[in-house]
């Protein structure tokens, strides 16, 4: 074989390699729906229900949107956001502790062919779940799509920066309850404190500075611009912060790849 | 050569585990490392098939240096079975030995007709549909070297592949690595069992603290230090 051949050679063994992981990592989220897939719609419907429709009815509206509308955007983008998180975290971190990550990782991809594999997994999980809320949301409020090309690039964005994250997390780990920590501690109050049930705007100083602050804010905000039509920030901003977030935890992530950390001794 | 290590050295923290190490496995022999318990053998395997990042040396795998620039390439040419059984236990053992020869770069088509094949030949079939973690310590033993030998690799470097296993797989799996001897792969092995050795290598290195300590064919190194068996050597130069 000529030297161009056989780098033609490798290059199409290596992408081959990148199927078989993107492939291993989507069936372990289908073959464990009842895990991966129904928690984060269930939980998404439940607060619908009970926040959106059972104390809806007393709230006023926010800027004029009824409040059981106000709430879905945020509820999908946590959806997609904890489960692209928990999944790359869970099934990375479960590869490294039963050793069998070994085996791509002494196989001839390289390290951004790798976590792409990986991030395939949380990306197809946190794709599922958006759907799946928002299907589900559907059934029990009516509220308006109007822009879907900037919903599915917000969420698509937010769930590779989560699982990127997750991808992070699952290769520093030495315990579940590393992964349990920065999914209870840092995710979640900042997805809380991301004015998914109320407009941080109506929050009074210092939360409402702080949150400006809180990445999450913006991620919502873009969800709540393609599909409301109305947020509190310019979209340039939202989806400028969304975009550079995903670049900065996928970078991080590669580098931890690049640099074998968690993986190689 | 078929494998080639210079000047090797890895460390952990204070403890060097491998210390400038020199070896050449020439291409097509059959080569096993034998040393105590915590010599560095499976610390210089796994400099070789990339999951430990050596400190100082050079590797290179049929010619291909294995750090660096070309080390997919070098990867690709390695089949490994792991000291520790680490099999993924999501996956049924069918599944587990196509997604390895896709990892390491066979068409989905290839990779399940080979898959096929090492099932027949491991006498895994009944199980191609068990999960990894079902299965018993010998069967894990054949699926490893299944796996090892999917994607058809010109260097096999088996760690340890009879621990832990009954004398009838024990034949049965010499029997599998010797054939894949005779077709004119390379095989490293590292064993405890130095019957193991004597029977199956064509030249062993003794190994201990990090170091290479002697060399040979198994039949030179009892006539060079007039043992009776390489038990006896080992316990010369490598015992305490
Ligand atoms: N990841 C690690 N971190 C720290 N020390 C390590 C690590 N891996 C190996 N060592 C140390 O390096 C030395 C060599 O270990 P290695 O596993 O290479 O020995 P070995 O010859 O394969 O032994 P055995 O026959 O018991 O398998 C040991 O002292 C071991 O404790
Ligand atoms: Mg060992």
């Amino acid at each position: 074989m000529s030297a161009e051949a056989s780098a033609r050679d490798l290059r199409r063994a290596q992408w081959r390699g990148v199927g078989a992981v993107a492939e291993r990592e989507i069936l372990r989220v289908l073959r464990l729906w009842k895990q991966t897939l129904v928690p984060q719609v269930l939980v998404a419907v439940l607060f619908i229900v009970v926040f959106g429709l059972a104390l809806g009815g007393r709230l006023d509206g926010i800027g004029g949107v009824p409040y059981e509308q106000f709430i879905v955007p945020g509820l999908v983008l946590m959806g997609v956001g904890t489960a692209a998180f928990a999944n790359n975290g869970t099934s990375i971190y479960q590869a490294r502790g039963d050793g069998f990550i070994e085996d791509p990782v002494s196989s001839p991809m390289t390290a951004s062919q790798l976590l792409l594999g990986y991030l395939s997994g949380g990306i197809v999980r946190a794709a599922i779940i958006g759907v799946g809320i928002v299907a589900a949301a559907r059934a029990f409020v009516v509220f308006p799509l109007v822009n879907a090309g900037l919903v599915v690039a917000t969420l698509l964005l937010s769930g590779i920066a989560f699982a990127a994250l997750g991808t992070v997390v699952g290769l520093y780990a030495r315990g579940w309850e590393h992964q349990n920590f920065v999914g209870n501690l840092v995710i979640q109050p900042l997805v809380f404190l991301g004015g998914v049930f109320y407009a941080v705007d109506d929050l009074p100083e210092p939360w409402a500075t702080i949150s400006r602050f809180d990445p999450i804010f913006y991620m919502v905000e873009a969800t709540r611009e393609g599909m409301l039509g109305a947020a509190e920030v310019p979209l340039g901003l939202s989806l400028g912060v969304t975009a550079g977030l995903a670049a900065l935890m996928v970078l991080w992530a590669y580098t931890l790849f690049r640099r074998g950390v968690g993986l190689r001794t | 050569m078929g494998l080639r290590v210079e000047g090797l050295v890895k460390r952990f923290g204070d403890l060097t585990a491998v210390d400038s190490l020199d070896l050449a496995v020439p291409e097509g022999s059959f080569f096993g490392l034998l040393g105590p318990n915590g010599a560095g053998k499976t610390t210089l395997i796994r400099s070789v098939v990339g999951l430990c990042e050596p400190d100082e040396g050079h590797i290179e795998v049929l010619g291909v240096p294995a750090w660096g620039r070309r080390g997919a390439e070098a990867r690709r040419l390695i089949g490994y079975a792991p000291q520790e059984v680490a099999l993924d236990r999501f996956v049924p053992v069918r599944e587990a030995l196509e997604l390895h020869g896709r990892y390491f770069g066979m068409s989905r088509r290839d990779a399940v007709a080979r898959a096929r094949e090492m099932l027949a030949t491991f006498e895994l079939e009944d199980k191609a549909t068990s999960y990894a973690n079902l299965l018993s310590g010998g069967m894990r033993r054949r699926l490893l070297l299944a796996r090892a030998l999917v994607h058809r690799p010109r260097l096999v470097i088996l760690d340890e592949p009879t621990a832990g296993v009954d004398i009838e797989l024990r034949h049965d799996l010499w029997a599998h690595i010797s054939r894949l001897h005779a077709d004119g792969t390379t095989i490293l092995l590292t064993t405890h069992y130095l019957e193991e050795a004597e029977a199956l290598c064509e030249r062993v290195a003794f190994m201990r603290d990090g170091q290479i300590v002697t060399e040979g064919a198994p039949a030179e190194l009892r006539g060079r230090f007039g043992a009776g068996r390489l038990e006896d050597v080992y316990l010369r130069v490598v015992g305490r």
